[in-house]
């Protein structure tokens, strides 16, 4: 039983993270169509942009994390701007093949800035694990836990109760009608393209914390698209929950069946749950017409 | 005087070719590839070699992709199923090359079998991430198959040898993948100018529409991703005699990534396109290569890889940009120009 509960403490940890990019990826994807490949390597870099800030400015946890979504959120507006903006109109594929060799790029532009040895992100936070029951957790863990909540709570009022949330519901909705509402839609994507930054902002910062930060960062970009599959491209929260999900699957499988089944867990499990629900748990069936 | 290249029956429309310039090219340009292991030095032979298999399985790419629009990430668990179909069986059961490379097709057409399944009730990127996820399970797969793939460790190939006669890389090998390339390109062109071509195409265009119209979608879509597979198995296996060792972390997801950037920079749904891309990427890396070379062993070739890596994005991003339709696109265009000049159409 304590192991069970160990491996479902450290599985929500991990969870929350594929959680962050998950919700990033849904984020994109409900207001433009395009699944952004490069999300874990945004994720990295605006890490590493966060190691330089905090070894420059000797910032603690918080300062780091806000400055750092900062950052991110303006690297966002201008990946949109220069390279997404002026495919509109392209297939989604030539779109999506865009993000994929922007990623390719910001892998190497990362490796040649600041080389390929690990290094720590020190923020001083207290790296001693707190026990709960059985279970050791990191204090960074707790924090991730704390801000994924404040984070859907923020996003959900902001798209409950904002006009520019309730625009966006509206652009992901359909875009025709919302363009013919007054509800300027570039700006939309753009906003999209900042707020999804904005999370892989978070992401990276607790997993550069947790962790450590290394150029073979982006690969969790990757391990998070079962994450964003399962809970559905387009809906956000289903994405934190799915992360979590898949999270608690792969440290399940990883501790009972055998070791490397971390790597697949997940893909396996989307692979049966996409034959049941072809959009995902939360996702919108897209009804389509000839 | 006649203002165009007009077809007037359906003969004429579904021709190969009608253009004699254009067989007198092809056959030349098989010629020149034929010959080129007598002019060029080792090094050069042996990356033709790598090209025309990497040829092969962009072909296999582009009739998914190009023709059929159904997006794969998963290419590179093809191209690693069939490398490693063909080792175990020449390992195992001591089989000839012809007979191990073909095994390596047929096991990657059955595993496109698999992966085409979903392909029936997933649409766009929803499957490009499950194809992506089938290359992720077989690569662990061939890292925990034990004795049969060898893990970690990675399997060695023999030498190749064709009716007892071994056969070294850069002679008697060379014209094996020669041969296969050619073969590959003829039926690749046929099957897209037939039937199943068209049935492709419709699907591409829309595939509700191409049911409506009586195509049906689970044959086709299902033999669209086994024809792929196959090709791209067939290159597989091609690459396991080149190499001669294979190992996992060659078949990483970044080779679909290449691959599908080599389709695009030559233009999607075109065979002569893929094979354009294909030579235009080997010629960037070759010649950003070269460039590093001359300069020396300064600062910058340290960072060589990661400038060539940068070059290889951008051409991506910038082909997508400015070109969609490709280096094929391209070539339309200029030779639209000629034959109606002086005028614009």
């Amino acid at each position: 039983m304590d192991y069970f509960i160990q491996l479902l403490v450290s599985g929500i940890a991990v969870g929350l993270v594929y959680g962050f990019i998950g919700m990033g990826f849904a984020m994109i994807y409900r207001a433009t169509g395009v699944v952004n490949f490069a999300q874990g390597e945004l994720m990295m870099l605006v890490t590493y942009v966060a190691f330089t800030l905090a070894g420059t400015f000797k910032l603690g946890f918080w300062p780091l994390l806000l400055a750092t979504v900062v950052v991110s959120v303006l690297v966002g507006l201008i990946v949109e701007v220069l390279l997404i903006r002026p495919m509109l109109g392209q297939p989604v594929f030539s779109t999506v093949m865009v993000t994929i060799g922007l990623a390719v790029i910001i892998r190497s532009v990362v490796v040649l800035i600041w080389g390929a040895d690990p290094m720590p992100l020190n923020t001083g936070l207290p790296t001693a694990p707190i026990r709960i029951g059985p279970a050791g957790v990191y204090p960074a863990q707790l924090y991730a836990l704390g801000i994924m909540a404040a984070v859907v709570a923020g996003l959900w009022s902001f798209f409950r109760w904002s006009r520019v949330g309730i625009a966006m519901r509206a652009t992901a909705n359909l875009q025709t009608t919302a363009l013919l509402m007054g509800i300027n839609v570039k700006r939309i994507f753009a906003l999209s393209w900042a707020l999804s930054a904005g999370l892989a902002a978070i992401a990276g910062v607790l997993v550069g914390v947790i962790y450590d930060i290394n150029p073979g960062m982006w690969m969790t970009g990757l391990r998070s698209f079962p994450a964003v599959i399962l809970g559905g491209l387009d809906s956000v929260f289903g994405a934190a929950l799915g992360g979590i999900l898949i999270g608690v699957v792969e440290n399940m499988s990883e501790g009972y069946i055998g070791r490397g089944m971390k790597e697949i867990a997940g893909f396996v499990l989307i692979l049966v749950v996409l034959m049941v629900r072809p959009y995902g748990l939360f996702g919108k069936a897209e009804i389509e017409r000839v | 005087m006649r203002s165009g290249n007009f077809k007037q029956d359906y003969r004429q429309l579904l021709s190969l070719t009608d253009s004699v310039p254009v067989i007198v090219w092809s056959i030349l340009l098989v010629l020149a590839f034929a010959l080129a292991p007598l002019l060029l030095s080792k090094y050069y032979v042996s990356l033709l070699l790598l090209l025309m298999i990497t040829a092969v399985g962009v072909l296999g790419l582009n009739l998914l992709t190009g023709s059929t629009g159904l997006i794969s990430l998963g290419h590179s668990g093809f191209l690693a199923v069939g490398a490693y179909a063909a080792g175990i069986v020449v390992n195992k059961l001591g089989w000839p090359m012809p007979l191990c490379i073909l095994a390596g097709g047929v096991c990657a057409a059955l595993a496109g079998l698999v992966v085409g399944v979903p392909s029936l009730r997933l649409k766009g990127l929803y499957l490009a991430i499950t194809t992506m996820a089938f290359a992720v399970i077989i690569n662990h797969l061939i890292l925990n198959g034990g004795s049969l793939t060898g893990g970690s460790e990675g399997l060695s190939v023999p030498q190749p040898t064709l009716f007892g006669v071994t056969l070294a890389a850069e002679r008697g090998y060379y014209f094996v993948v020669l041969a296969v390339l050619v073969l590959a390109v003829f039926v690749a062109l046929n099957l897209l100018r037939s039937r199943v071509g068209r049935a492709f195409m419709a699907i591409r265009e829309h595939d509700i529409a191409a049911r409506a119209m009586g195509v049906d979608l689970m044959r086709w879509k299902l033999l669209a991703f086994m024809v792929s597979a196959f090709y791209t198995g067939v290159a597989g296996g091609l690459l396991a005699y080149y190499t001669r060792y294979l190992n996992v972390d060659s078949f990483s997801l970044l080779v679909s990534i290449e691959a599908l950037s080599m389709l695009i920079v030559g233009g999607l749904g075109s065979v002569a396109g893929a094979l354009l891309g294909t030579a235009f990427i080997f010629g960037l890396n070759e010649g950003l290569g070269l460039f590093f070379g001359a300069l020396g062993s300064g600062m910058l070739s340290t960072a060589a890889f990661e400038i060539k890596g940068i070059v290889y994005g951008l051409a991506i991003v910038l082909f997508l940009r400015f070109e969609p339709d490709g280096l094929i696109g391209r070539w339309r265009d200029i030779k639209h120009y000629w034959t109606h000049w002086p005028f614009r159409f």
